[in-house]
């Protein structure tokens, strides 16, 4: 396993502890939130739910992380499909992004 | 996500602070309103608000009430309840310069209201398959909402919903019908107040229609611009109402370069 790949996983663990929270408790709803668990289909949320999302992700990890400025790229259905572990690779992407150009 | 009391309900909004402006001037504001049903403020702001706060210009959303997470009595829902929210948004922001609106579906139509009787608040009008609130309009709304709230309570509907498109926008449905028949939306919407043609042609600040060419206005794409001594239009060719949520690149270009070009109109 490479460093990035466990830094991805630590991202994805802590997007989904940052979902759980804000929907207080996905084993309330029966769900697992596993990468592949999708956002608006298996745990129940709205496109509004999405974007309270977009604003806990860049409190807790900085304004690098804007995650309405990345869905604003994408067709409906991309969003509508989209999966706990796209939204924290993207988060990852842009962790890596940043400490590229702070190691620059 | 920040909220405030509006017009006395508890109101959810989102500010976007422009990321660059010209030298010499200060930002222009421009505000979105979502349509009735199953909107709310992220189909603005998933789309159109960070790459227009990006250009330089501060982007304010908001959570009509009944709708997202803004609070939804039972009754209140004439045009102009929607359009006292606005006003008091606007006074408790502290805006003072005139503002762009931008209005998807409903949306426009309180944009239309709002310039119809505060003209020294609005710069423009950005319209998205709107229509201002005129007689025709109130009838057309009254026959869409008493059909949807008829199609809503049937539960085979559902189904059909899912059939046809997704699961996702059988969630979508399931919610709408909970918003209208829980609520006095149906009843109250098209009561307005209602705009006479001569009002609408009143109606002097720039204004920006975009339609699709199978949308709600197909009848006649013409029939609005005509009256609007500043109005222009631009057609969506195959396109039928959705055009915010299935053209939003192009929406997000046009928008763009018309706040550019009205940024200095008085009123």
């Amino acid at each position: 396993m490479t460093n990035n790949q466990v830094s991805d996983e630590a991202t994805f663990s802590r997007v989904a502890s940052l979902l759980d929270e804000m929907i207080g408790g996905a084993d309330l709803l029966g769900v697992e939130i596993t990468p592949q668990t999708r956002f608006h289909e298996d745990l129940q949320l709205e496109s509004i739910d999405l974007v309270t999302f977009a604003g806990i992700l860049t409190e807790s990890f900085g304004s690098h992380v804007n995650l309405a400025q990345y869905l604003a790229e994408k067709d409906l259905d991309d969003v509508i499909d989209m999966t706990v572990g796209d939204i924290a690779a993207y988060v990852h992407a842009q962790e890596v992004a940043l400490a590229g150009s702070e190691g620059s | 996500m920040p909220s405030m009391i509006v017009n006395g309900l508890n109101t959810n909004y989102q500010l976007l602070p422009a990321a660059a402006q010209a030298e010499h001037s200060e930002p222009q504001h421009v505000v979105f309103i979502h349509g009735l049903g199953t909107d709310s403020l992220a189909s603005f702001y998933l789309t159109l608000a960070p790459p227009v706060a990006a250009a330089g210009i501060n982007v304010i959303s908001y959570d009509l009430r009944g709708h997202g997470k803004t609070d939804r009595p039972d009754r209140g829902y004439r045009l102009q309840d929607f359009v006292d929210d606005l006003v008091d948004l606007l006074t408790q922001l502290g805006i003072k310069e005139p503002v762009h609106l931008v209005g998807n579906s409903f949306g426009g139509t309180i944009a239309y209201a709002v310039a119809w009787q505060h003209p020294e608040l609005v710069r423009s009008i950005v319209c998205i398959e709107s229509e201002p609130p005129t007689a025709a309009w109130a009838e057309k709304m009254k026959n869409i909402l008493a059909a949807t709230m008829e199609f809503l309570q049937i539960e085979d509907s559902y189904d059909w919903i899912e059939a046809n498109f997704s699961a996702h926008h059988r969630r979508l449905a399931r919610l709408a019908g909970q918003r209208i028949t829980s609520t006095s939306m149906a009843e109250e919407v098209p009561l307005g107040p209602i705009m006479t043609i001569e009002q609408v042609s009143e109606i002097t600040c720039p204004v920006l229609s975009l339609l699709g060419s199978h949308g709600y206005q197909a009848d006649d794409l013409d029939a609005l611009t005509s009256l609007l001594p500043r109005g222009e239009k631009y057609v969506f060719d195959g396109q039928g109402h959705s055009v915010l949520v299935e053209q939003h690149r192009e929406v997000r270009e046009l928008l763009i370069s018309w706040i550019s070009r009205h940024a200095t109109e008085s009123v």
